[in-house]
């Protein structure tokens, strides 16, 4: 999983964006290259010529732009964040809304689960909980110490998973005033050990 | 349900026939086509619900006899932790077909987080709980919580009791209980 800027030009994020807008109408196994050219208002030639390779080299750019995507709004929300709370808050609210509002990431979840979730599940979890975690550390150490980032980013990044995944009744994770009263509720508590009060208090 | 699950853990998800079953269950196929209309695809996920039942029913046994709350979400995901570890069955589908089974256990866990709430409303009710926090909600953090560490434990070692103790302690009942000392 990489974080680094897949460097992509005007005419291949058209592409994906094409091909997005395909998966979230007809998913990614009926979704053809034709289809993509048609929707990007290019020929295959051309797709093929920006992805060699075809539909598997297309869906890999996919996945590392959204995914660029991804991190770099959750960057922004977190640079944003005046505190710890708001921090926390900010960043499960971007995350479940980014995956609840993903259209294409939605559809596939809904009718080809065997595409996304052998990648997500048990121990291939792994990888997504320690992207976010190691992404997420860094914007948490000022407020709770380097030691208990990692810690309290997968922690968070578990929250987003399950409460998107599987909606429960009282919570909704696209809410700010539901968002927060998680957050303050079952996270602040276990958090605030002494040391991160004390972090906390100094300017 | 036995043979069945005794023929996904020959032949697999993808392999395992209506006929297989048949022969080790000494059923005729019309037999089978009775009780499972919907024919294979409803036997296998028969078959998975029945499993994570049982595993489940096997983790609520296993805590039945924990001292008090703290502990008996210690052992659940200790013993969870392993029990998940050593299912041969379970390991080899999700090393050789997890595009068969997951999506199923995924429609499975909504099942499975009902029944761990249910389980756990009793205890909570016992307990003296934070101020503002209600039996129910707590009931169903704690389940997601328990159900995200026993699919992965990350970056704990769900092996070891004392951060077992820890975890419960910090990430799953911090913000549940009045007290988490041990010393009560």
């Amino acid at each position: 999983m990489t974080l680094v800027d897949p460097g992509l030009g005007t005419q291949e994020q058209r592409v994906i964006d094409a091909a997005l807008r395909c998966i979230a109408r007809w998913g990614i196994g009926k979704t053809t290259l034709d289809d993509v050219a048609r929707e990007a208002s290019c020929s295959r030639a051309t797709i093929y010529r920006l992805f060699p390779g075809g539909k598997d080299a297309l869906l890999g750019a996919i996945t590392r732009t959204e995914l660029h995507r991804f991190f770099g709004g959750l960057a922004r929300t977190f640079e944003e964040a005046g505190n710890l709370e708001d921090l926390l808050v900010g960043g499960v609210l971007y995350a479940s809304r980014a995956i609840t509002g993903h259209e294409a990431l939605q559809f596939v979840l809904a009718y080809e689960p065997e595409v996304v979730l052998p990648k997500v599940a048990f121990r291939q979890a792994d990888r997504v909980l320690s992207a976010v975690s190691t992404f997420a550390a860094p914007y948490l150490a000022p407020h709770v110490g380097a030691d208990d980032a990692p810690r309290m980013a997968e922690w968070v990044a578990r929250l987003v998973l399950t409460y998107t995944l599987a909606p429960a009744d009282g919570v909704d994770v696209g809410n700010e005033e539901s968002v927060r009263r998680l957050v303050r509720t079952f996270v602040l508590p276990g958090l605030v050990t002494p040391r991160a009060v004390e972090v906390e208090r100094v300017p | 349900m036995e043979a069945g699950y005794a023929c996904v853990a020959r032949y697999g998800l993808a392999k395992t026939t209506v006929e297989d079953v048949a022969r080790e269950s000494r059923l005729s196929r019309a037999t089978l086509y009775r009780y499972f209309p919907g024919g294979r695809d409803q036997l296998l996920r028969d078959v998975i619900a029945w499993e994570t039942g049982r595993f489940f029913g096997r983790l609520a046994e296993a805590v039945a006899g924990a001292p008090d709350f703290p502990s008996l979400l210690e052992e659940a995901l200790l013993f969870a932790h392993r029990a998940v570890e050593e299912h041969e069955v379970l390991q080899k589908v999700l090393q050789t077909e997890p595009e068969r089974l997951l999506p199923q256990l995924t429609v499975e866990s909504q099942r499975i987080l009902v029944l761990i709430r249910r389980f756990l409303v009793p205890y909570l009710e016992r307990e003296e709980l934070r101020p503002g926090v209600e039996p129910e909600e707590a009931a169903d953090y704690v389940a997601r919580m328990l159900l995200s560490f026993i699919g992965n434990q990350g970056r704990w070692d769900l092996t070891d009791p004392a951060q077992v103790a820890e975890l419960v302690r910090t990430e799953l009942l911090a913000g549940v209980l009045a007290s988490t000392r041990r010393d009560l």
